[in-house]
């Protein structure tokens, strides 16, 4: 069952200059992307630095008003895109959101029970002995104790923040959650109890994920399908299986390259495929396909025209103009 | 493997023995870097691993006398074999602020670190950054230091070098960024080159030049790396040696393969099973360490891993001493015996 569906998102930001904050242009951080999430379902969102994952999960929730673009969400079938501040309200309980970074998105001066029990305050759902109940049982589900809730966020490990701010999230019994870097900022040792975390929290309250990450590890360990961005698009969108066993766009074979593995005999039999240069300015992305001037296959048809969002196998989409002709290597 | 590849009587570049470098606080003594030894041979790569806190990162400044005050080197030694010398000089006991370590730092040391923006100095130019080191070093004039510097620029694989040599940091992705603090490193021939976490604030493809790029200056120039990281991936790209540390000990050292299909620590095999491994059929969950890393303060008697330890045995107290099995040496009592 759907969730959610997300059509042709996009969100510019304009470039301003001068005194009369003339617009000289745009970078296109999110440029048409479709999408979509099923109940129970995680969709990871992988991509470098700059390719809009966090600006498309930003836009989700509205956190950021998108230029563009419709999210079908629920059974409803309410468009989120059109929906204004008040009518937007009863939806912002059922899309919470986890944070990268457990030190920032914590208010140093709200003990742990004051912010895991923020969002219901604010939305009324509970109040008095039922809220402080309902406090300690979701601390409790991510494996913090109940005399926790009276220390302040300082006290905690990173591993532990980050368990806070997910209990946080699960207050008010979300639907779907967008997880942007849950675990980037954490030691290996405890990223791994985040992720196990993450995964039976999904079994238990039958959750939705779009996990936003760059580690490729991370993302093919928790996720159902990934969509993989380059410069504010989606270049592919696969089951995790498939898209590192066999890869359909030479970006995402470039990745998955890159990536070194933790296996010395394997790394050293690998063939390394080298990308040249940076990421393109998003504000001046190049002609055709945006990543033809590093792909070692584009012809002369990746300089000119961009490749569509094509549906190539059952469950697998790619925006490739040879993604038929190409043998690529996954790991 | 190390003692086949290296024969025993040629001399190491580097050799760290009961290395202690301690920070005096408020609360009491913290031992950021507790008897650590190990070696380095010449044009090497040994990787450090560890968590944050394990004192990975203040190993590498010790060798440099760098490390932040008020923290000090209170014991150990790090012998350095300098080129040319029979003897060699135990770092740890030179003044951090002597006219020889200045002499060492940067000429026959050097370090990279994390952050390429912050280690960078935004108001000048990187041809001045570059020249400078060479000037400081080498007795040569303003011209032939920015020349020096351009072929640097060019050398670490920056393109329009000419143009580059006078453009400022902020103009430079964090990929190029990075290879300016190379080419900075790398510009008076350093035997030892320190890498602090290099790529850590770079992404997946920009690591990959940027991993790559090291591993070919190595093989032209013939320094040896010490790579500080995190990343057992990174570890398994480029090292040749690795060194597990944790809470401030080494808790296992040996040769990459040792270490990776040989895992004897009971931390060292918690950790390589914990990450997620690209392409590994996902297991549900993955088999994570229980427990944080303890605070520095307040470290147990004994071992510093037991409370995480699944092997632990209650009845063994005391901190054990290394076992060396050819090379491949663990910090746990399961293989004392």
């Amino acid at each position: 069952m759907k969730l959610l569906q997300v059509n042709d998102l996009r969100k510019y930001f304009p470039i301003q200059k001068g005194i009369f904050q003339r617009t000289i242009g745009y970078v296109k951080a999110v440029d048409g992307i479709s999408f979509d999430v099923q109940r129970g379902e995680t969709l990871g969102l992988v991509g470098e630095s700059g390719c809009g994952k966090t600006t498309a999960g930003r836009c989700l929730l509205r956190l950021i008003p998108p230029t563009s673009g419709s999210f079908i969400f629920g059974e409803e079938a309410v468009d989120l895109a059109k929906l204004t501040h008040n009518e937007m309200r009863p939806y912002r309980r059922r899309i919470q959101m986890i944070f990268q970074d457990p030190h920032a998105s914590l208010n140093p001066r709200m003990t742990v029970g004051d912010i895991v029990g923020e969002p219901m305050r604010v939305n009324r759902t509970e109040k008095g002995t039922a809220l402080q109940d309902r406090i300690v049982e979701l601390l409790e589900s991510v494996g913090l104790r109940s005399q926790d809730t009276r220390r302040y966020p300082h006290a905690f490990s990173g591993g532990q923040r980050q368990r806070i701010g997910i209990a946080r999230a699960l207050a008010l019994q979300p639907e779907l959650i967008v997880a942007d870097e849950p675990v980037s900022a954490l030691d290996v040792s405890v990223q791994a109890q985040i992720l196990n975390l993450l995964a039976e929290l999904r079994e238990k309250f039958q959750l939705s994920y779009i996990f936003i990450a760059h580690d490729l590890s991370v993302v093919e360990h928790i996720s159902d399908r990934v969509a993989v961005m380059y410069l504010g698009k989606i270049v592919e969108i696969s089951d995790a299986e498939t898209l590192y066993q066999s890869p359909k766009h030479p970006y995402t074979e470039a990745l998955i390259s890159a990536v070194p593995l933790p296996d010395p005999s394997a790394q050293r039999k690998r063939e390394h495929i080298r990308l040249e240069g940076d990421v393109p300015d998003p504000s001046q992305p190049p002609t055709g396909c945006y990543f033809h001037p590093r792909c070692r296959y584009a012809t002369d048809i990746c300089k000119q025209e961009t490749p569509e969002l094509r549906q190539v196998a059952s469950g697998v989409q790619v925006a490739c103009h040879h993604s038929d002709t190409l043998a690529l290597q996954g790991v | 493997m190390a003692s086949v590849q290296n024969t025993s009587h040629e001399k190491p570049l580097l050799e760290i023995s009961g290395l202690k470098t301690v920070f005096p606080t408020d609360d009491g003594i913290v031992n950021a870097v507790n008897d650590v030894s190990f070696k380095i041979d010449r044009g090497q790569t040994v990787g450090v691993v560890g968590e944050s806190g394990c004192g990975k990162s203040i190993t590498g400044l010790s060798l440099l006398q760098l490390v932040p005050s008020p923290g000090r080197i209170e014991g150990g030694e790090i012998q350095f074999y300098r080129n040319g010398e029979e003897a060699p000089l135990d770092i740890a006991q030179v003044s951090p602020r002597s006219e020889l370590m200045r002499e060492i730092r940067g000429n026959e040391i050097a370090i990279i670190f994390q952050e390429p923006m912050t280690s960078l100095n935004p108001v000048y130019t990187i041809g001045n950054q570059i020249a400078e080191a060479i000037v400081l070093h080498e007795q040569v004039d303003k011209k032939t230091a920015r020349e020096r510097a351009i072929e640097m620029i060019a050398r670490v694989g920056i393109p329009a070098p000419t143009q580059r040599v006078d453009e400022y940091p902020h103009q430079l992705s964090g990929g190029m960024r990075q290879r300016v603090m190379i080419a900075m490193a790398l510009c008076c021939s350093p035997t030892l080159l320190i890498a602090d976490e290099p790529t850590t604030a770079l992404d997946v493809t920009i690591q990959a030049q940027v991993l790559g790029l090291m591993q070919e200056l190595q093989a032209e120039m013939g320094m040896a790396i010490m790579l500080i990281t995190h990343d057992l991936g990174v570890i398994a790209d480029l090292a040749d040696e690795v060194v597990v540390m944790y809470a401030g000990r080494v808790v296992e050292k040996g040769t990459v393969d040792d270490i990776f299909y040989n895992p004897l620590h009971p931390y060292t095999q918690g950790l390589l099973k914990s990450i997620p491994v690209l392409g590994r059929t996902p297991q549900k969950t993955l088999p994570s360490i229980p427990g944080t890393v303890p605070h520095p303060l307040t470290l147990p008697v004994g071992c510093s891993f037991q409370a995480r330890c699944s092997e632990r045995m209650p009845e063994l107290e005391e901190v054990n001493g290394e076992t060396e099995n050819g090379g491949h040496a663990v910090r746990c009592w399961l293989h004392t015996f």
